[in-house]
């Protein structure tokens, strides 16, 4: 067979892993305008190469038997194959393509677990609720990474107190501070404690999600540990503080802003300028005009802004 | 070398981002319909985002900015110089587009609560959505040109549109650049997609394709529009990048500002007031360079270790991957100096400034049947995200043209002289090749027409230009390959033209550096709060007029203006 | 009058032992935007025909077997 005259559909079984593949690759681009057909059987192909092309060729073609063939895969002898898999299953994005990869939430590998609670993280399924929380415990970091995920996807009520839990005591950082993320669609004051809780962790990327968080729920009750925040010793956290008191529009932090705009951090004397425009309190005035001749024009130009905020305010 | 004939029922030219947009919105209103998409390179990898896009910086998305906020700081961006309907269409599509370029696999920043991370970047709305991983945009766009049956042609160059009667669209003419067979293809309507006119200056590398944009947009669009009678506006408004030195990669100050990460002078302080990517801006960039604090910096080295490696990710994976590659060897690391900028060749591109075909809020231009999306239409401050709001107003708008409209008749006359256009440069044996052709036009750009303007040396350019036009007939080209640099000769040479001609006609300074001209210093509402419009006139040659500006559906009183003028310009220069 | 062929270095290099153009491979060739690589007809292998290079990488990304790589032209560097 002359492998350059002859058609693609030829090609894709070639006694040569080397042309299969290459028609793997060329499929998407040609002429056949069905190509899940001639993709799926070479998901089956002797070859990892070739079953790796037609993994990711497969990519967003959402019918259930593309999920049903691609979710076994994740169990491929070839890691190269698993980890195309587990790529290619995370950009599945309706709920029905969730049931095939249910059963590979528990049990097999830590990997295979990890890439499975992946995938079902945006399909938002009842059914991945009770094996993510069961994979809060797993002893693997990433499956409890991919299991927060889950259960912050989902925003459900129950899995507050389960997810406070992680934030709190997860010997893993970044797993902690994906928790402190996750959180952030419950604006019941429950979680507060676990929140400002983070706000001393040792990792300062935790401390960094939580002020954000405090912010994004609106959690008023937050504002003193977030003047506290406007202490740390990580910049990012006082910024991320001072950007959560403005959009709390925290009177009390009026005092903790002001001595912020004097910082020699230009980025988070541009928070304290902006934050003091959302507060749109009158004291603020004498530190706002005086930063309009801050050595960075950012800096003068929110500090005006906000001078504009809190004279539209009073009217 | 053959004639191929075809015939559909819409042609939409150039595969970048727009048109294929354009070409799937267009089969979805009617799945009958005869679409062709064409594209002089290949259509999975070509246009603007053949390496993808690291975020979006307009996205109007609900409880972060409104559609009437964000026309308002358009409006302001662009010294008030808009069409606010047009704008407003953007902005009022700009979320179902996220949410559908969402559910066709394109991967937006979200917490981790799956909302989208929309990041605040000192505007008064937040516009700016990181994709992290955002290199997958054209397979993802090549899926849905599959699932929707639209017929891909690669490597053909659109060089005109034809007109009938009526002066509507009955036909494109093009040629293979691999095999010069010359396409005749009759089609109801024509959506031009060929992106910004990236290839007019001469970058400062010397390196012809060093340039900023893909240097396959080289204002092919632009030209053919001309050509088919369109109008063309506000060309004055010319595109100017900051750009890392040497490099002509953007150098993301809107990515890394959201890290913390400014431009600085040799000093390391920041002096830009206006963030927003305008002339403005660049007109502060302009004079901070040559006024004696230059070499200008992109400064990240006081970042945290974790901020920076994120930025690397960022920008080394996305829109253009080579730049770390570049860093490496001029030694350049992020954590430790600061990395030489400097200030792009002009062009024209709707993404960034405001010049392009005209086109309506439906993404019509002058030309029945005639649409244009993305960087080569005029809908300013667009960027990709725009590109594809307005590939699908034109898709949804041009199928509905081609319901109510057959094919046209065709001028067997206007067919062989194109014909006979696009063959002369291979029948000849010597002669000028393409390159000098091209050079020489682009180095006279640099010369004459880079800002600040001055009345005396555009008409010097000018005279050259016509001198150039002149040797144009004595191009030759040895391969079907330079007969495409040959016929983008033409195109760029076209585009220089009309920059200094728009250019020469508003007589006042606006948009900062893009129209900074130094005969007439002061912006003058009086005579010039107009969009301006270039076509061909009677006799052949490029003509200017006026245009009002539409009725403003978003208004804005003086407080606000204040406001967002505060946002824009240094104190003193608000009090001159 | 007549015509110079001037040489220059290209940035784009093929390594011939990872090409499989032989096989029908054109990834290279199809996803250059600028259309400046070619396949030699004589050795069957990838080659960079144009020096009209943008840097952008599908080539080399896309390679299926890694034989393709890019640098910045000499003029940039």
């Amino acid at each position: 067979m002359d492998t350059l005259t002859c058609s693609i559909v030829e090609r894709l079984t070639s006694p040569d892993a080397e042309v299969r593949r290459l028609a793997v690759i060329d499929l998407p681009y040609g002429d056949e305008d069905d190509i899940v057909p001639l993709l799926l059987p070479r998901l089956k192909d002797a070859d990892a190469t070739v079953r790796t092309e037609a993994v990711r060729a497969l990519e967003g073609y959402e019918d259930a038997e593309v999920v049903e063939a691609l979710a076994p895969m994740l169990l491929d002898a070839d890691a190269a194959v698993r980890a195309a898999a587990g790529e290619v299953l995370s950009e599945l994005k309706e709920s029905a393509s969730a049931a095939p990869l249910i059963p590979f939430l528990s049990g097999h590998t830590a990997e295979v677990r990890m890439l499975a609670l992946r995938a079902v993280r945006a399909l938002r399924v009842d059914a991945a609720f009770a094996p993510a929380m069961e994979a809060l415990k797993d002893g693997d970091a990433a499956v409890r990474r991919e299991a927060v995920g889950v259960l912050g996807y989902l925003r459900k009520a129950e899995a507050v107190g389960a997810l406070a839990e992680i934030a709190a005591r997860d010997p893993d950082p970044e797993v902690r501070r994906i928790a402190i993320g996750a959180i952030g669609y419950s604006s019941e004051v429950s979680v507060l404690p676990s929140l400002t809780r983070a706000l001393t962790d040792v990792a300062w990327m935790v401390r960094d999600e939580a002020a954000q968080t405090l912010g994004k729920l609106r959690l008023a009750l937050a504002v003193p540990d977030l003047i506290r925040a406007m202490q740390d010793e990580y910049w990012q956290v006082r910024v991320k503080a001072a950007r959560s008191l403005g959009l709390l529009k925290a009177a009390a932090a009026l005092p903790a802003l002001v001595e912020a705009l004097a910082h020699p951090i230009g980025n988070l004397r541009k928070e304290a300028a902006i934050a003091l425009g959302e507060l749109a309190d009158p004291r603020a005035i004498p530190a706002l005009e005086k930063a309009l001749d801050d050595a960075d024009p950012d800096v003068r130009k929110l500090s005006r802004l906000a001078l504009t905020a809190i004279s539209l305010a009073q009217k | 070398m053959k004639r191929i004939d075809m015939e559909f029922d819409l042609v939409v030219i150039g595969g970048g981002t727009g048109g294929p947009m354009a070409a799937v919105k267009a089969k979805e209103k009617n799945p009958k319909l005869r679409v062709l998409l064409i594209d002089k390179a290949n259509v999975k990898r070509s246009g603007a985002i053949s390496m993808g896009m690291d975020g979006l910086n307009n996205a109007v998305i609900p409880g972060h900015a409104t559609p009437e906020q964000y026309v308002k700081e358009i409006t302001i961006a662009n010294d008030g110089i808009v069409d606010q309907e047009a704008v407003m269409a953007y902005a009022a599509n700009s979320f179902d587009m996220i949410n559908e370029l969402d559910r066709w696999g394109v991967k937006f920043e979200k917490d981790e609560t799956g909302d989208y991370a929309v990041r605040k970047v000192h505007h008064l709305g937040s516009y700016v959505l990181p994709m992290p991983e955002g290199h997958h945009m054209k397979k993802i766009l090549y899926r849905q040109l599959k699932k929707a049956r639209v017929e891909v042609t690669n490597r053909v160059v659109v060089t005109r549109v034809l007109t009938g009667e009526s002066g509507e669209v009955v036909a494109v003419m093009g040629f293979d650049c691999r095999t010069a067979d010359v396409y005749v293809i009759r089609t109801k309507a024509a959506v031009l997609s060929t992106g910004a006119a990236g290839r007019i200056g001469l970058p400062a590398s010397g390196y012809l394709m060093g340039t900023y944009e893909n240097p396959t947009n080289c204002g092919d669009g632009h030209a053919m529009a001309y050509h088919a009678g369109a109008d063309l506006a506000n060309l004055e408004c010319f595109q100017i990048n900051p750009l890392i030195k040497d490099y002509n990669g953007p150098a993301c100050a809107y990515v890394t500002g959201p890290f913390g990460g400014f431009t600085a002078n040799s000093k390391g302080e920041r002096f830009i007031e206006c963030d927003y990517w305008s002339g403005q801006m660049m007109m502060e960039f302009y004079f901070e360079l040559e006024g004696g604090n230059g070499p200008v910096f992109l400064k990240l080295d006081h970042l945290a270790e974790e901020t920076i490696s994120e930025i690397e990710h960022i920008l080394h994976t996305n829109e253009r991957p080579s730049r770390g590659r570049f860093h490496e060897k001029r030694g350049n690391d992020y954590r430790k100096q600061m990395v030489e900028m400097h200030i792009s060749e002009i062009g024209f591109c709707s993404g960034h400034s405001a010049s392009g075909i005209h086109t309506d809020a439906r993404g019509a231009t002058s030309v029945p049947g005639l649409y244009a999306a993305g960087d080569c239409a005029s809908v300013p401050h667009n960027y990709m995200l725009g590109a594809f709001v307005y590939g699908r107003l034109c898709g949804e708008n041009a199928a509905a043209y081609c319901a109510e409209h057959g094919l046209g008749a065709v001028s067997a006359g206007d067919v062989a002289a194109e014909e006979a256009r696009i063959l002369a440069p291979l029948g000849r044996t010597d002669g000028l090749t393409p390159f000098q052709i091209e050079y020489k036009t682009r180095r006279l750009v640099n010369d004459y027409l880079q800002p600040p303007k001055i009345t005396r040396k555009y008409e010097i350019a000018l005279r050259r230009f016509d001198e150039i036009r002149e040797d144009t007939s004595a191009m030759f080209a040895a391969n079907p390959h330079e007969l495409m640099r040959a016929m983008e000769a033409h195109s760029i040479l076209d585009c220089a033209e009309m920059a200094a001609r728009a250019s020469l006609f508003r007589t006042e300074s606006r948009w900062g550096l893009y129209h900074y001209f130094v005969d007439h210093p002061e912006r003058d509402d009086e005579n010039w709060f107009c969009h301006t419009l270039l076509s061909k006139g009677e006799d052949g040659r490029m003509q200017m007029r006026k245009k009002a500006i539409e009725p403003y559906i978003v208004p804005i009183d003086d407080e606000e203006r204040s406001a967002y003028q505060r946002l824009r310009v240094a104190r003193n220069a608000e009090a001159a | 009058m007549t015509i110079a062929a001037t040489p220059t270095q290209v940035p784009v290099s093929v390594d011939n032992d990872k090409c499989i153009a032989e096989k029908g491979c054109t990834v290279c060739v199809d996803v250059c935007p600028l259309d400046v690589l070619a396949i030699d007809m004589l050795t069957k292998k990838a080659f960079m025909k144009f020096d009209e290079c943008w840097y952008c990488l599908p080539c080399e990304t896309d390679c299926p077997t890694g034989a393709v790589s890019v640098s910045i032209p000499y003029l940039l560097r």
